[in-house]
């Protein structure tokens, strides 16, 4: 297992590689012309041209990726041509944010779509069933960013109960930072108050960021629950006279459950990157919305090092996923 | 097949506990509130605030930022907007304009205790040139690296490399840092990465928080030089990337202030309980520029015909609160002409100019770009299709993203038949306008692309440097007749300041110039 740990972390480092150049090549290539935008409206072509060389736009892109690839080797992702922040203090502001929320709407889809698919499979055309199903197309089918402004409506424009957005209250001072996740800092302070009220402002945005894949797991975790229940093994329980429960929860679910993680695995990438209409209706300070700026805008190092980033956090959840496998299902070996 | 899971818990238990789940998520009603003799005044904005350095940020938020935290010279107020004194407790000027002596008040200190000295103004001024960022392209060409000197520890003299009119009024965005703290952290970019994140102020206020992309958070700064002022203990500039949200949040009592709101939120506004609108008209003008060098458009009779064909009702009634341009300055800045004859729909007109153009009978195919996702752009665009379409013209309608808007602009060749264009003033002074949209040295730029004219060229620059008042009118009125004579814009819409406001909030005055940059030492809530 160590060995295909290594040789998975190897591999790691030319898919990046390849990532960065690929990313580099389109952001540079792409028309446009971000730096007499970032100079202002009142720059001369001159002063155009200072702009570029400041930030190194001058050499050939072959001696700019090479700098780049430098200052990634010392955890430098570059600085943004627009604001002059770097882009590795960006990153750090805004990461623990969007992983926060997609760590949150990962767990409720998880939590509510494995049990409910497998109780859709075990009650197949019954009530159970029906119900995932509506509820599953209804997921599928409602954009997360009017979902969240339904949200919105009631729990907190209606209702009254719950904040309309942001991570925490803004005239109070958050618990002192030491994950960047609010919720455990404020476990780690010892504040159940801090906690709670942090909760609450992430119900809503996790809850909409949640429902497309808890439909996708659901019925995922229903299919190959119908699959696995018709295996010869299971006939073989059935006939030994196992109880029903023991025979689903530990035989069928733990087989089915497999091919459910890689959507897991999948879902964690499509949703960090995907996170943009969330944050936006929620006032959620992530990446996504840094992301997105910078994509209008061209500006290459935040472009790059955002998908630099979640690249790599894709790569290394499906390389937990990979690991699971063997977690849920002993017979499966790494080679 | 059935299962029985969770036996024994009965439905009554389930119910309870989600009542009890839910009264958890309950919002505590101390949330919002007020907190132990806090007065926090919550603005709500979409614009982030990325960069504290005075001499390179700039765009609302970062004015909001800097004009609460540091001094200028001088301030401004009033609307019309005038200079009023700020640091400079007085200043005066030789009649042709060149020289201007400030005094300074002794009782400005900055946040370090300091008191603020002439060296700090010489040294600011000298940063700002030296650098050419931020603001500094208002005193490019006008104040050189010798042009300012400290006469003692008080007083500042400025001698101009030329006669500058808008001189004082571009004053107030020129600030000013203190030399010991910079000079202390000068590292090898002239102080750029520490101001980055660090004040060096003596403003009312000092930043408590900053947190990217979500809040700043400044605060009053104890035994401030300022007299008087509002009752703040501190002000927050809150993220809020939706305008509804920003509205709702106004609604909610979340936020006193909501600066980007739509002409929608404004009606929906409109007899609420405790919120108050402002919708002033503002130095801010939309237009359409014509390619009046290459092109069908470079023929003068067919941006005539087309100035003529416009629906300007059409064009106000999707702009919501705004009022109709006359001529290419806006409403109540010096110099403009509200009797100036301009175009205004008559299609027997547009018929009449188009049959003295080069294609009198129309049947050509224009292109129009507009910033991909602004649905007011697109708006007019389709308004300018349909108008087009009366004297057989076709439009294919581009959506862009900015970056590409703007490189379109270095040249005749790759810019559009027409550009849809935002102008808002940065100081008070129809130069400002002026100079930015119609003087030929813009050219290649996203403000002036491609018109040239000299003789507007060469009134423009009058403008600048003539000092009496009267002949700047005079000038202006005859610079703004000359472009409409030349019809390279399709002058559009004044846009009317929007600005939710809570009733709670007092000592609010409206300036026509960086309105929703808010200045918040004067108020209370």
């Amino acid at each position: 297992m160590l060995r295909f740990i290594l040789r998975r972390l190897v591999l790691l480092i030319p898919v990046l590689f390849g990532l960065t150049a690929l990313v580099f090549a389109i952001a540079r290539l792409l028309p446009g012309d971000p730096v007499a935008l970032a100079a202002g409206p009142n720059a001369t072509p001159a002063e155009i041209a200072a702009y570029g060389r400041e930030f190194g736009l001058d050499r050939p892109l072959l001696v700019q990726y090479g700098h780049y690839l430098a200052g990634l080797m010392r955890g430098d992702f570059g600085v943004s041509i627009y604001t002059r922040r770097p882009v590795s203090e960006d990153l750090a502001a805004y990461l623990p944010a969007t992983l926060e929320l997609v760590f949150t709407a990962m767990l409720i889809a998880i939590l509510i779509g494995i049990p409910a698919g497998l109780a859709a499979a075990v009650w197949r055309g019954r009530w159970p069933d029906y119900v995932s199903r509506v509820v599953a197309l209804g997921s599928i089918s409602m954009p997360r960013f009017f979902l969240g402004l339904l949200l919105q409506l009631l729990f907190a424009m209606w209702l009254g109960w719950l904040p309309l957005g942001g991570r925490y209250p803004i005239i109070e001072d958050p618990p002192t930072l030491v994950t960047g996740f609010l919720t455990i800092d404020a476990l780690i302070a010892r504040d159940l108050t801090a906690y709670f009220v942090a909760l609450q402002h992430l119900a809503m945005p996790a809850i909409a960021m949640s429902l497309s894949p808890l439909a996708t797991i659901m019925r995922m975790m229903r299919a190959s629950t119908l699959e696995v229940m018709q295996q010869d093994y299971v006939l073989t329980e059935r006939a030994l006279g196992l109880p029903q429960r023991l025979i689903v929860l530990k035989y069928v679910a733990r087989n089915a459950i497999s091919s459910t993680l890689t959507v897991i695995g999948l879902y964690f990438g499509w949703l960090l990157g995907g996170t943009v209409l969330v944050e936006t209706v929620f006032d959620w300070p992530g990446l996504g919305l840094y992301a997105t700026k910078a994509v209008i805008t061209q500006d290459f190092m935040p472009v790059i090092g955002v998908t630099l980033l979640i690249g790599t956090l894709f790569v290394l959840a499906n390389f937990v996923i990979d690991l699971l496998y063997g977690v849920i299902n002993p017979k499966v070996r790494y080679e | 097949m059935s299962m029985t899971f969770g036996k024994g818990i009965s439905r009554r238990a389930i119910l309870g506990a989600a009542g009890a789940g839910l009264a958890g998520l309950t919002l505590p009603s101390h949330v919002f509130a007020q907190q132990g003799g806090r007065r926090i005044l919550v603005i709500t904005s979409n614009q982030d605030i990325p960069n504290f350095d005075p001499h390179i940020a700039t765009g609302y938020s970062a004015s909001f930022l800097l004009r609460n935290i540091y001094d200028s010279l001088v301030r401004v107020a009033g609307n019309p907007p005038k200079p009023v004194p700020a640091l400079a407790a007085s200043w005066t000027s030789t009649a042709d304009g060149r020289e201007f002596v400030f005094k300074l008040d002794p009782a400005a200190k900055f946040h370090n205790g300091k008191t603020v000295t002439a060296e700090d103004v010489v040294y600011s001024f000298n940063r700002a040139i030296r650098l050419n960022k931020g603001n500094a392209w208002m005193i490019q060409g006008v104040v050189g690296p010798q042009s300012v000197s400290a006469v003692d520890a008080g007083t500042v003299k400025f001698v101009l490399l030329k006669p500058f009119a808008a001189f004082l009024q571009v004053l107030p965005w020129i600030w000013i840092v203190s030399k010991a703290d910079v000079e202390a952290n000068l590292g090898t970019d002239d102080g750029q990465n520490w101001l980055r994140t660090n004040i060096a102020a003596s403003g009312p206020f000092k930043v408590r928080r900053a947190e990217a992309g979500n809040l700043y958070e400044i605060e009053r700064v104890e035994n401030a030089w300022q007299n008087g002022g509002g009752n703040l203990t501190g002000v927050i500039w809150r993220i809020t990337r939706e305008t509804a949200n920003q509205r709702m949040a106004l609604q909610r009592g979340e936020a006193h202030i909501a600066v980007d709101l739509t002409s929608e939120d404004m009606d929906a506004l409109k007899d609420r309980p405790g919120i108050v609108r402002v919708l002033e008209p503002e130095y801010r003008t939309f237009s359409i520029k014509m390619n009046t060098m290459k092109g069908p458009l470079a023929d003068l009779e067919m941006r005539k015909a087309i100035s003529y064909a416009i629906n300007y009702q059409g064009i106000l009634d999707a702009a919501g609160y705004a009022d109709l341009m006359i001529g290419p300055l806006p409403h109540g800045i010096l110099g403009h002409n509200p009797q100036l004859p301009v175009y205004r729909t008559d299609l027997a007109k547009a018929k009449e100019h188009l049959a003295k153009s080069k294609t009198p009978n129309g049947g050509i195919k224009l292109t129009m770009a507009h910033v991909s996702g602004l649905e007011q752009q697109r708006r007019w665009a389709l308004i300018l299709l349909d108008s087009l379409k009366q004297i057989n013209i076709e439009l294919e309608i581009k959506p862009m993203i900015w970056p590409d808007m703007v490189a379109a602009c270095r040249s005749p060749e790759t810019f559009p038949d027409f550009f849809p264009v935002y102008q808002t003033a940065n100081y008070g002074d129809p130069d400002n306008i002026a100079f930015a949209a119609y003087h030929s040295s813009r050219n290649g730029n996203w403000q002036n692309a491609v018109y040239k004219n000299p003789d507007v060229d060469a009134l423009i620059e009058q403008g600048r440097t003539e000092m009496d008042e009267a002949k700047r009118v005079a000038i202006y009125r005859q610079m703004q007749e000359k472009v409409v004579a030349d019809a390279p814009d399709i002058f559009g819409v004044l846009e009317k300041r929007r600005l939710g406001m809570s009733d709670k909030v007092k000592g609010f005055q409206f300036v026509p110039v960086a309105s929703n940059a808010i200045e918040c030492f004067g108020l209370s809530i």
